[in-house]
């Protein structure tokens, strides 16, 4: 019958499009991607030397002596004598920088003044936090509420523990920098030992005017967290995931998002991983209590690496996005609210809640995170103070470095990035010598720092795994590796980039990028199970369905019945004509996760080339069960269900289909074709 | 001072040509009261309280708080539970060196962080010096015979800011209390606590 040759036709050709849909591991943030890249190697620790020239930070000349206190001058020769070789100038041009710059401080003799010298640096470094209802445990916005806490400002400014900022001084420079100078930290010295006099009412600067509530304004949609999360009196670090599900019924592009993490005083740093199959939620015990956990990973299905580092920590702005690169937002996306916490000494509720700011204008640009990693090469022997790893990746393409944000837990001491551009130069990306977990943080370049292509990306981190270590968790030392839990350690650095199109091919340089990094990985570490998968999935993306099944079989080799990669290489199988072992992996993929909505079809699909029609019905059913507004699934269902002869059925299916998309082709075909034959049988 | 005592003399010869024995006996017999007079710290209904005799025959402990320090305040838990540890074998006090701290802020404070132990108020710091204490927390142990046994921080929990040990290995307050109540002096007589400044607060 012609009609039935034509409806298997279609059916199959439906299927081989569906079945070789993408699907990624995404570890940590909201798409991260993982890769690596056969580019010239350099040695990192060549390179690492050199990077601490840091001389281009110097500014004009000084205007004169500057008066330091001799425990500022201590501190002064302390760091220049730990400093490599280059940041002594630093330290004495920034004090000349900083005399240019503040031509109000006072005059050699004159006595400083909270009015005059100290509240213009109060305002600006330290009231965003130290105002009622933000994370600084006291305010700081009068003169009497800064006196309050002199020695404290004093001896916090002096060790840089306050305010807040990690990186040394650099070339390229970073948004909202919180960095006092070393002449700003001599002068509340100075204003502390001459007894911390108010000044006279006429230079003292207006006080800081902050928006009340959501920083952006009313958001246009606010999500809460289901349940509030009760933080013990006291006790070690707590790290607390929550769902927050987004109730949208499309798609929608969101330019900002403020996260509003709980109690400020709490909350050391939150991060947004975006969960688009809703995957978290499998992790909670019931629906809406949220999870434990310091790192948490997201599977995502598509590659879809639309990644935004969507980051609060004490004192944070609420960062809007540039038009065209508005982050999208599909229905049944959750966020996933990652938050650490620390106890106060009281028992607290965290209720966070994130406000929405949607905007009309789709991505045109779609920044990738690319992270490197060693967390492979963490095997910390118990007391060593200076454990090394390092990492270096080489850009396929030219691309704009937005963002960085490097990540470590307790035991890390340095963390180090530098770019080696093609013709040699040397960019510092980012230079911590002092790590802090608790002050982890997101930074953004002040402006987008082009990369060419070739420029290789190298990564240097330290690690102290001693008793001098204050922050390590173990007392006496224990060896510590790599790994997830905030017990292990972690060698993570996560660039935000924006991907230049390829002026030699319509490749998506997104796949470009990535299929590079995952092939640095996998280079760098066969074990490593996420970046055989990812490489497979790119391979296949571009055509290479050979090379893509050798990576997917590296990763069964590493899990062997891991429902994810059995789906992929199922579906690879299937799309170059091997239904057999098409179906033995689908299979497979079922056994591991019965309710794998993207197994289920594929295996409908293989089945249904394979002629088996009641088995491919089948796997439709339960496909259309598990996603019930798939028009795909419904269409193929329709079809296997054409072919068995049930056609009354297969038309409700059809029609099913047509209802979910109007203008579904094959459901529309099918349809006419289903009509015609029933009919047929009419008497 | 100079300006207020020359006011204090002028009220006494003014005085003196009514009532000069009174005045002077009055006068003298409250410097005397003074100079006798133990450091005293205030309860939280603005009565004077003694902490150091109130409960004569058991070592005393004072701990130095305020509402606003982070670090005192993350110690709560530590603090109520040694005072529960010890209840009935020595005294512990609050107290509170700020003198812009009400009585009602203190409550509230003692009430959000669940402190079952009484507080003082310590507005002139007769009590820090009295205990020796430089930041908020830091505790000043007396033993039974009220000598100060052990003045410093709690335990060694806080390096410095914002570098805390996961738990601290080193418990001092615990140790002095330990030793003062075998009738022996600690072995360490004080340890440089890290907090707040009290002298912030003059």
């Amino acid at each position: 019958m012609s009609g039935s040759r034509e409806l298997t036709k279609s059916l199959a050709g439906f299927i081989l499009t569906v079945a070789v849909a993408l699907s990624f591991l995404v570890g940590g943030l909201s798409a991260g991607m993982i890769a690596r890249e056969q580019g010239p190697k350099i040695q990192c620790c060549e390179q690492i030397s050199v990077c601490n020239d840091r001389t281009k930070h110097a500014k004009p000349a000084p205007n004169g002596a500057i008066d330091l206190s001799p425990a500022l001058q201590r501190w002064v020769q302390s760091e220049i004598e730990t400093s490599p070789v280059g940041t002594a100038e630093v330290a004495t041009q920034s004090l000349k920088a900083v005399r240019d710059d503040n031509s109000q401080i006072a005059a050699v003799g004159q006595k400083v003044t909270f009015n005059r010298d100290i509240a213009p640096i109060v305002f600006h470094y330290c009231a965003s936090c130290h105002r009622p209802g933000e994370a600084g445990p006291f305010p700081l916005l009068t003169y009497d509420e800064v006196k309050k806490h002199g020695r404290q400002i004093e001896a916090v400014t002096q060790t840089r523990f306050m305010p807040p900022w990690l990186p040394e001084p650099q070339t390229l420079k970073f948004a909202d920098e919180r960095r006092l100078s070393v002449e700003q930290i001599a002068l509340i010295q100075k204003w502390v030992d001459q007894g911390m006099l108010q000044g006279g009412a006429a230079d003292l600067p207006p006080q800081p005017q902050f928006v009340k509530g959501w920083q952006l304004g009313k958001p246009d949609l606010i999500v809460k967290a289901a349940k509030p999360f009760q933080l013990p009196a006291s006790g070690i670090d707590t790290y607390w995931n929550f769902i927050l599900p987004i109730p949208i019924n499309e798609s929608r592009w969101v330019k900002a998002v403020e996260i509003r993490p709980g109690d400020k005083r709490l909350v050391h740093h939150a991060n947004i991983l975006v969960d688009r199959l809703q995957l978290s939620r499998k992790i909670e015990t019931e629906p809406g209590a949220g999870f434990g956990g310091m790192e948490i990973r997201i599977e995502s299905e598509l590659f879809d690496p639309d990644s935004h580092f969507l980051f609060w920590k004490p004192g944070t702005v609420p960062y809007v996005e540039p038009d065209g690169m508005a982050l999208r937002l599909d229905k049944g996306t959750d966020l996933v609210l990652n938050t650490h916490l620390q106890p106060s000494g009281k028992a607290e509720l965290i209720e966070p809640s994130v406000g929405i700011y949607f905007t009309d204008k789709p991505a045109t640009e779609h920044p990738m995170l690319l992270q490197l990693e060693c967390d492979s090469q963490l095997d910390i022997p118990p007391g060593d103070s200076n454990f090394v790893v390092h990492d270096e990746f080489t850009l396929p393409l030219d691309a704009d470095l937005l963002a960085i944000y490097p990540h470590a837990h307790y035991l890390g001491k340095e963390l180090e990035a530098i770019a080696t551009l093609p013709d040699g130069t040397r960019e510092t990306l980012i230079d911590i010598k002092h790590w802090d977990l608790n002050w982890q943080a997101v930074y953004r370049y002040e402006q987008p720092v082009p990369l060419p292509k070739g420029t290789t990306i190298s990564m240097r981190y330290v690690y102290d795994n001693s008793d001098r270590n204050v922050a390590n968790p173990n007392h006496p030392p224990k060896r510590v590796k790599g790994g997830n839990r905030s017990s292990d350690e972690m060698a993570h650095l996560w660039l935000q980039v924006l991907p230049k199109n390829l002026p030699d091919s319509n490749r998506d340089p997104r796949m470009v990028l990535q299929e590079a990094l995952a092939r640095h990985h996998v280079e760098r570490d066969p074990s490593d199970f996420e970046s055989h998968y990812n490489l497979g999935a790119m391979l296949q993306a571009a055509g290479d369905v050979e090379g893509a099944e050798a990576q997917y079989q590296a990763a069964l080799q590493l899990r062997p019945g891991d429902a994810v990669v059995n789906n992929a290489l199922g579906a690879a199988l299937l799309a170059s004509g091997d239904s057999e072992e098409a179906v033995a992996h689908l299979s497979a993929s079922l056994k591991a996760r019965p309710d794998y909505f993207d197994a289920h079809y594929n295996l409908g699909s293989a089945m249904a080339s394979q002629g088996n029609f009641s088995g491919a019905a089948e796997q439709f059913r339960d496909a259309v069960r598990l996603n019930p507004q798939d028009a795909d699934a419904e269409a193929n269902l329709g079809s296997a269900l054409a072919q068995m002869g049930e056609l009354k059925e297969a038309k409700s299916h059809f029609e099913r289909a047509l209802q979910l998309k109007p203008g579904h082709a094959l459901a529309q075909e099918n349809l006419q074709l289903v009509e015609h034959m029933l009919a047929g049988r009419q008497p | 001072m100079y300006r207020d005592r020359q006011r204090v003399s002028a009220i006494l010869v003014l005085m003196l040509n009514f009532a000069l024995i009174i005045v002077m006996v009055g006068w003298i017999g409250a410097a005397g009261v003074r100079a006798n007079q133990p450091p005293t710290g205030v309860d939280l209904a603005g009565k004077p309280v003694d902490p150091l005799r109130a409960d004569a025959g058991k070592p005393v402990v004072l701990i130095f708080v305020r509402t606003d320090c982070p670090i005192s305040n993350r110690y709560a838990p530590t603090i109520q539970r040694l005072s529960t540890e010890y209840a009935g074998r020595a005294a512990f006090w609050l107290v509170y060196p700020d003198k812009s701290e009400s009585s009602a802020a203190i409550e509230q404070h003692l009430h959000a962080y669940g402190y079952k132990l009484p507080a003082l108020h310590d507005p002139q710091h007769a009590l820090v010096k009295l205990g020796q204490a430089q930041v908020t927390p830091e505790v000043a142990v007396f033993d039974a015979g009220g000598q100060l046994a052990y003045h410093g921080r709690i335990d060694n929990w806080y390096l410095t800011f914002g570098h805390a040990r996961p738990e601290p290995t080193i418990h001092e307050l615990d140790d002095a209390l330990q030793a003062v109540l075998k009738g022996s002096k600690p072995q360490v007589a004080t340890a440089s606590g890290v907090g707040c400044y009290i002298s912030d607060l003059e």
